[in-house]
């Protein structure tokens, strides 16, 4: 099996106008944009049209991007950006309307059992709506540094917070997840097929 | 006594929301991304299309009054037509030797040392 191009070598080819190579990051990256948009949006036609106006964007400053930061960074930073425009735009929505869009909040409470009786898709689906119900900063915090794996300093920089406002929220998010997914999380007890589904 | 079940909580949560990280959008995404990419880029050729043929039009009507005007001014004087309607200054041999009378003196008319 060959291995797959270097994000540098793909970048040169895209902004050729390979479409191909273009194609390839979008691929490669999907998953970090859809944990970012999903987890802020939950799952739908809102997070799916962050996703592509994340790609459209990239796609537009291919000659702009200069590497500074990785590419995963560069485009969960759009993907974030654009996520918190959507939830604002839908709190207007909401404030305009009383009501006509999902308010997040009201997400139901997980269903609750024993690990043992839950598969992985509902497992995961479970623990996504947990971070669903959390408020949009903590959530924000979750999804940077649970979903992504990115550092304090890199969500802190995303956020335009101080490192000890993430910190803090974590642990507050931390705890409050805590109490949403026991069931599933008790005493370091962790359901088997967790570490085999990423 | 140090109480370690609570970091190995902590521990065994962050793998849990580790692994239940949303991993993809629906089937057929990047074509979704490829097509609105391909959309913005036709979009954008046929904006530049358009000012262009909006354009071409009036500048083309602007570089022919000119160039008549040109010509009507000079008409009397013995030049072509096209000399004319560019607006050439009329140069000769002498008058390119005489260039130092021109800088020494550039209110004096081009052709006339």
């Amino acid at each position: 099996m060959t291995d797959p191009m270097p994000d540098d070598e793909l970048l040169i080819r895209a902004r050729k106008g390979d479409e191909r190579a273009f194609a390839a990051l979008v691929e490669r990256y999907e998953g970090a944009v859809a944990a970012t948009a999903i987890g802020m949006l939950g799952p739908g036609g809102d997070a799916d049209d962050v996703g592509q106006e994340t790609f459209i964007r990239f796609h537009r400053s291919l000659d702009r991007f200069r590497g500074e930061s990785s590419l995963k960074t560069y485009l969960v930073h759009i993907a974030m950006n654009l996520s918190l425009n959507a939830l604002r735009s839908r709190r207007r929505t909401f404030l305009r309307f009383g009501g006509g869009d999902e308010d997040l909040a009201g997400t139901p409470e997980p269903g609750v059992g024993p690990a043992g009786e839950t598969d992985a898709a509902e497992l995961k689906r479970i623990v996504q709506q947990a971070v669903a119900a959390l408020s949009e900063k903590h959530r924000a915090v979750v999804v940077l540094r649970m979903f992504q794996d990115l550092s304090t300093r890199e969500a802190a920089g995303m956020l335009g917070v101080p490192e000890g406002t993430v910190l803090s929220r974590l642990s507050r998010a931390m705890q409050e997840l805590e109490t949403r997914l026991s069931p599933y999380v008790r005493d370091g007890f962790l359901p088997t097929h967790v570490e085999t589904t990423r | 006594m140090i109480d370690h079940s609570d970091d190995a909580r902590d521990d065994a949560l962050s793998a849990l929301l580790r692994a239940s990280a949303p991993d993809k959008f629906g089937a057929g995404f990047a074509d979704r991304v490829l097509t609105r990419v391909r959309a913005e880029e036709a979009s954008l050729a046929a904006t530049l299309q358009r000012q262009f043929v909006r354009i071409v039009p009036l500048a083309a009507a602007a570089a022919l009054l000119l160039a008549s005007l040109n010509w009507w001014n000079a008409r009397s004087a013995h030049t072509s037509a096209i000399d004319a309607a560019l607006n050439l200054p009329q140069v000769s041999i002498a008058t390119a030797y005489a260039s130092t009378a021109y800088y020494d003196n550039p209110d004096a008319p081009i052709g006339m040392p």
